[in-house]
């Protein structure tokens, strides 16, 4: 069973749901935010060790909120791989410069995403 | 008598009287040459006499009147002058040597009578009996002018295109059929002319406009062309109202507008439905997958069947969604080439064993000949993959069972390559190739309960040749199979080398 906590934040119900089950079965301890404002919610109660984070979410978008993460000391560590549209041009590119350690593009391939999420756990170790 | 003989010669004479220096400055300027040449006395005396009516490209003739008059003694010609206006004349003229005691030349004297009015009366005579007859059988309206820009003669196309009376228009100057805005201009376009006449259209590229005697403005076009006569050159408009023609292009280009807006309406409507339609596909196909690799519990046969099967048509409306997407991109424009340099004949087996199970079950021979010549390409990798993925999953769609399709890639020119895809299908209809290529054309919709596909395919295709810069063309005999060619450049412009 793997170890550790991931938040992932998606404003799609059900995109959110089937992340977190997929993870959830690998044996992570699951959050979940439906917006950047209740994601920031959650990491001042507890501080997670990789967020999957939607690019587009209502209210503040998700870059804004890891440029934000990415510039506070007790949340620098943590791993944000950003989530993006099937591989919209460029977004690879303004995610890595907002600080994502790195991205997964949608749709999930549910069968890597274990193996994905795993590697950047392993690359911050 | 009340008035002296002096008094009478500079006041009264009916033409105009101009004496000259023998280099032909003015000396004496009476009130007729006032009259006719528009120039105050105060300002003629001492110009010379050629600056002020002698019209543009007459210089040699004016002189050679003045040498025949210093050799003679006299000399009388019939010409045109110019007024201070820029408008011309036709005069009659008399020019007489003076000599002095020793008998030398000294002073010019000249007398000029206007008689334009006889001039046009004279012309018109002429073009009458020549060409009434033939211009009133035209549909357009005619009118002539002689070179002092009067009317000659008007068709009664023309008198009913401006609004007047049966011969009303005989001697007025065109200028007349104007815009008072344009009739300045006109009189120096006009001698432009007259010094240059050739056949050809007024004002190009200009809008024009004729005015009706009621004072009512209308679009037209006309043509100019020469004619020369005895009585000299006469100019022929033909004026064609455009006012129809006017309106049917404005509700053109408004029509073409707003197809126009629709269509970028169709295009925005597409994307964002693809881009709506495939977030809960995500989800549909996530969890059956999920589902199927049996991670949250075991399944038995049947269930993983349908879960196989709610897979499969869920890729397969994915598919789709992505091909209306794409092909509303490059439609639209938006799609941008991401040139890359990648090897041909390795791209072609990679498509070839995406396809290798579909081809198996069908029993199809499918065979590759690429040309030595042709390895690297620098073209969109992904896109040349998808044209080639299109024909060939068609070929194989189109073919029975134990047919056969073939790939091949050969070099066309020096900067080109052909990539055909052939196939002993069922073809295609001679009348059907032309919409082969159009969106949403299935051919018969038989066709399309048989093979299945939403006839986005080769639109798409086409779209991302086009793209490349690439044509895409079809050969094909109805029951006897089809070959499609790609022709692409071997580097296309874009990022990349």
């Amino acid at each position: 069973m793997s170890e550790g906590t991931i938040l992932v934040v998606d404003d799609n119900t059900t995109n959110l749901k089937l992340v977190s089950d997929i993870l959830g079965f690998e044996g992570y301890r699951i959050l979940q935010a439906g917006d950047a404002e209740s994601a920031q919610e959650i990491i001042r109660g507890t501080l997670p060790d990789l967020i999957l984070m939607d690019i587009a979410l209502p209210g503040m978008d998700g870059l804004t909120l890891t440029r934000r993460l990415k510039g506070e000391e007790e949340t620098r560590h943590i791993v944000i791989v950003a989530l993006t549209a099937f591989a919209m041009k460029g977004d690879d590119a303004k995610a890595r410069q907002a600080g994502c350690d790195g991205y997964i593009t949608k749709p999930i391939d549910t069968r890597t995403l274990p193996g994905a999420v795993a590697g950047y756990l392993r690359d911050r170790a | 008598m009340s008035r002296s003989i002096t008094d009478l010669l500079q006041y009264e004479t009916p033409d105009a009287i101009v004496v000259t220096t023998i280099d032909g400055n003015v000396l004496h300027w009476n009130s007729e040459a006032e009259r006719v040449f528009g120039y105050a006395r105060a300002e003629a005396i001492g110009q010379p006499l050629e600056s002020m009516i002698v019209p543009a490209g007459h210089h040699d003739l004016y002189m050679q009147f003045r040498r025949r008059a210093i050799e003679n003694g006299e000399c009388t010609f019939e010409t045109t002058r110019r007024r201070k206006d820029g408008s011309l004349v036709h005069a009659v003229v008399t020019n007489k040597t003076i000599v002095d005691d020793q008998g030398r030349p000294e002073l010019i004297v000249t007398t000029q009578k206007d008689v334009t009015h006889l001039k046009v009366l004279r012309d018109a005579k002429l073009v009458e009996s020549k060409f009434r007859d033939l211009l009133e059988s035209t549909p357009d309206a005619i009118i002539m002018a002689n070179e002092t820009g009067r009317i000659v003669l008007a068709n009664s196309q023309a008198e009913a295109l401006f609004g007047y009376e049966r011969g009303e228009l005989l001697g007025q100057l065109v200028e007349l059929l104007l815009p008072t805005r344009y009739r300045g201009a006109h009189v120096g376009h006009r001698s432009g002319y007259a010094a240059q006449p050739r056949t050809r259209s007024m004002g190009a590229g200009l809008e024009l406009y004729g005015l009706r005697k009621g004072g009512s403005e209308f679009p037209v076009e006309i043509s100019l062309s020469p004619l020369r006569t005895d009585e000299g050159t006469l100019v022929m408009s033909a004026i064609r109202d455009t006012t129809d023609r006017k309106r049917i292009e404005r509700t053109l280009q408004e029509k073409n507008a707003e197809l126009q807006r629709a269509n970028q309406a169709k295009d925005r409507f597409l994307a964002s439905m693809s881009h709506e339609l495939r977030t809960p596909l995500n989800g549909i196909i996530g969890f059956a997958e999920f589902l199927s690799d049996g991670k949250p519990g075991p399944l038995n046969e049947k269930q993983k069947e349908y879960l196989g099967d709610i897979l499969n048509s869920g890729r397969h409306l994915l598919h789709l969604i992505n091909d209306m997407l794409d092909l509303v991109k490059v439609q639209a424009g938006k799609a941008d080439l991401c040139v890359e340099r990648f090897s041909l004949p390795e791209l072609i087996q990679e498509v070839c064993a995406g396809m290798r199970t579909i081809a198996e079950t069908k029993r199809i021979e499918v065979t590759v000949e690429v040309a030595p010549a042709l390895d690297f390409v620098t073209l969109d990798r992904q896109r040349v993959k998808q044209i080639l993925y299109n024909l060939l999953a068609n070929a194989l769609k189109f073919t029975d069972d134990g047919g056969h399709v073939g790939i091949g890639a050969a070099p066309v020119g020096n900067d080109c390559f052909r990539l055909t895809v052939s196939d002993d299908g069922i073809g295609i209809r001679k009348e059907d190739i032309g919409r082969l290529f159009t969106e949403f054309e299935q051919l018969e919709t038989g066709t399309a309960r048989r093979f299945g596909g939403t006839g986005l395919g080769l639109a798409l295709t086409r779209s991302l040749t086009t793209l490349h810069g690439g044509v895409i063309e079809v050969e094909s005999e109805f029951g006897k199979g089809s070959r499609f060619l790609v022709t692409l450049p071997l580097a296309a412009g874009g990022e990349g080398e």
